[in-house]
């Protein structure tokens, strides 16, 4: 995080507030992909799957030590580890989407099912969040949570088992801010919680993940790479006016002001990652 | 979870006007209350609103129209290559529509507000698809792909198509190159630590590690000498100065039973293998590399089991071999999927010649472990040869099924 703090300029920052955030540059529009060698992509998608391995072995066990809070009957461990424990799947989600019945079992809101709240299909972490925030309890949640732990090492097991496929790499840095941009914006994910701000910015971690291991095979590019690493920084300096010790505050606290700059932030972020993939000739 | 509209959403006549993001706040009630689909479509109008360009939607488009528990048509049949899809929503909710192959998401629009179209572009291959349609508890529909005159090209796949495989391994040859340093470094301890036995456990282990990366490790010609040599191969045999890294160790540990001068042998194999994992992480491996080193690493086994053997002096050839043979396992399987498609009877012959390899040795085992090389009759060494040579020629073919050659 002060990584990228420090290397975002007094001088950046004017010279982007004064940019259109939500619309593509002239220069995005047309093709201009610059042939990257095939080959040359293996090494960044190699440590790529490095980088997601290790996540999801942390996954695994943040999951454990939270699912034994839920377990204890613990409620306010449990919700000191439930936003915690998610930052390494949002920042996978790319790869861990893939898997659409354990991305269905793990993550699944409310509204993806029938009946709601009351669905008994609904289950994983937003069933858990449900019970600890909504109810303030952990009664009738063992079985939650016993599953989630199961399904996150299964998780763990075909992550490792997989060749990850480049194009969902590369495609993976746009999809993440897609996805914030066309809904996580609402608050919708952690309705209950109002850990949102915590999603984000493992959202963020792992777009920008994806676009530092490819940005040295893009060449000609410098345009293309100087704005989009202005946006993150631009997302980033709006997060840390929220921390709040290791994590965020509440959802609710950001203002309608710096919600609409994160939304034009990373809409043109998803405009603009969204030309990875091509750029690198893997449409 | 997933929610990916792509960048080319278009909206409706009869849908909801965009509208500014929904204000922040404490959204529990979203779910259950009408207004909850307005605030989400809502933000998702927001996003679309931002888009300038939109995509042109291709005169062969299948349109899916998605109404509240199915989709129109949900029975599809499109002929492989490129294929686009218009997914509108006439549902009264924010809905998924996906392509599965079995569980894992082929592509997928995710966040599609009532009223609203997505565009979902997808490279097909023939075969029979699942789709999903809005709510989790709808009916999953069908979709299959037929073969085309698109789809006939994949005997020689475009070199993207190995990048996937290529990163798979690179990351197989690190973890495993990663775990050869510790055990090697284990084993140097155990040396200095003059623990005789403790080394001699150790030893195996760290060897079949190397056996993992051998197909590549073997092409640096310097550190496959340091590493790996045996005697027969130098002047002086073991008194040569030369005669350094695993099968020094193992003269010294099995053969002479002594440890006297393995400590500076240990020390100089750990910085081997340091130095070899430098250079296998900047090495971009050709995608013909895979196969080719698998087969001349199996040829020279075969050799060894028709010859003394290459484990000389703990007769642990057998252990070696079963290293060998996962190391070649992670090679075909990381070929496969493009094999298959090229031409799957050569994919099936060398699993088949794998599995035939393997059922031999496990047959040999016993709850001691695998009998010694000097315990093997001609025979069996010899049936074991054989299985390594047709092993090494079903690997061969695969790379000319995918026009490695």
């Amino acid at each position: 995080m002060k990584k990228h703090l420090l290397s975002f300029s007094a001088a950046a920052a004017i010279a982007l507030g004064s940019l259109t955030l939500a619309g593509p540059l002239p220069a995005l529009a047309q093709a201009t992909a610059t042939a990257v060698a095939p080959l040359d992509l293996v090494a960044p998608v190699a440590e790529y799957k490095i980088y997601v391995s290790k996540l999801t072995q942390q996954f695994v066990k943040d999951t454990k030590a939270f699912t034994d809070a839920v377990k204890a009957g613990d409620v306010e461990k449990a919700k000191a580890l439930y936003a915690p424990t998610r930052v390494s799947y949002e920042k996978i989600e790319p790869i861990a989407e893939l898997f659409s019945d354990l991305d269905v079992a793990i993550d699944s809101r409310a509204d993806d099912h029938e009946k709601a709240e009351a669905d008994p299909a609904f289950g994983g972490f937003h069933r858990i969040e449900y019970g600890l925030w909504e109810k303030n309890s952990t009664e009738g949640l063992t079985e939650y949570a016993d599953k989630l732990q199961a399904d996150v090492e299964e998780l763990n097991s075909r992550i490792a088992g997989l060749t990850f496929p480049p194009e969902k790499v590369a495609g993976g840095a746009a999809v993440l801010m897609e996805e914030v941009a066309a809904t996580k914006i609402s608050g919708e994910e952690n309705r209950y919680s109002l850990k949102d701000l915590w999603d984000f910015q493992a959202n963020f971690d792992g777009s920008r993940k994806i676009f530092d291991l490819f940005k040295p095979l893009l060449v000609n590019e410098d345009e293309f790479i100087a704005k989009v690493n202005g946006n993150f920084d631009r997302v980033y300096v709006i997060l840390a006016q929220y921390k709040d010790g290791d994590g965020f505050q509440d959802y609710d606290k950001l203002t309608e002001a710096d919600r609409k700059v994160l939304a034009g932030a990373v809409n043109t972020l998803a405009e603009d990652l969204s030309t990875l993939r091509g750029k690198l000739g893997l449409d | 979870m997933a929610s990916s509209p792509n960048g080319s959403g278009t909206k409706t006549p009869q849908s909801t006007p965009p509208q500014a993001s929904p204000p922040s706040g404490r959204l529990t009630t979203l779910a259950l209350v009408g207004g909850a689909v307005l605030v989400i479509a809502g933000g998702a109008a927001f996003y679309f609103a931002s888009k300038k360009a939109v995509q042109p939607v291709p005169d062969d488009a299948v349109t899916v129209t998605i109404t509240g528990k199915t989709c129109d048509p949900n029975d599809l049949t499109v002929p492989a290559g490129r294929r686009t899809f218009k997914i509108i929503n006439n549902s009264d909710r924010t809905v998924e529509w996906e392509i599965l192959d079995g569980v894992m998401v082929l592509e997928e629009r995710e966040n599609i507000a009532p009223g609203f179209s997505s565009i979902l572009n997808a490279r097909l291959e023939a075969g029979t698809y699942e789709i999903t349609c809005g709510l989790l508890s709808n009916p999953r529909g069908r979709l299959v792909v037929t073969p085309s005159a698109e789809s006939t090209d994949s005997a020689r796949p475009p070199l993207t198509a190995f990048i996937g495989p290529l990163a798979e391994y690179k990351v197989y040859l690190a973890l495993e190159t990663s775990a050869l340093g510790a055990a090697a470094a284990d084993l140097a301890q155990a040396i200095r630590d003059g623990d005789i036995d403790r080394a001699r456990q150790l030893y195996g282990p760290a060897r079949a590690l190397y056996r993992h990366i051998e197909p590549v490790a073997q092409r640096f010609v310097d550190l496959d000498s340091a590493i790996n040599a045996r005697a027969d191969y130098l002047d002086r045999r073991e008194a040569d100065p030369a005669f350094t890294g695993f099968h020094r160790l193992e003269y010294g540990l099995f053969d002479q039973s002594s440890l006297t001068g393995l400590a500076p042998i240990a020390d100089k194999l750990v910085a081997d293998i340091a130095t070899l994992e430098e250079r296998l992480g900047t090495l971009q491996l050709q995608p013909e590399r895979m196969a080719d080193g698998a087969n001349t690493l199996l040829t020279r086994v075969a050799g060894s089991f028709g010859s003394d053997g290459e484990e000389r002096y703990s007769g642990t050839d057998l252990d070696s071999l079963v290293a060998t043979l996962a190391g070649t396992a992670k090679i075909i399987s990381l070929l496969n999927p493009l094999v298959v498609k090229a031409d799957p009877a050569i994919a099936a012959d060398a699993q088949a010649k794998l599995d035939a390899a393997t059922a031999r040795i496990e047959a040999l085992r016993t709850p001691q472990g695998y009998p010694r090389f000097d315990a093997l009759d001609a025979g069996q060494r010899a049936a074991i040869a054989d299985d390594l040579r047709a092993l090494a020629e079903a690997t061969t073919r695969l790379n000319a099924a995918i026009g490695l050659e």
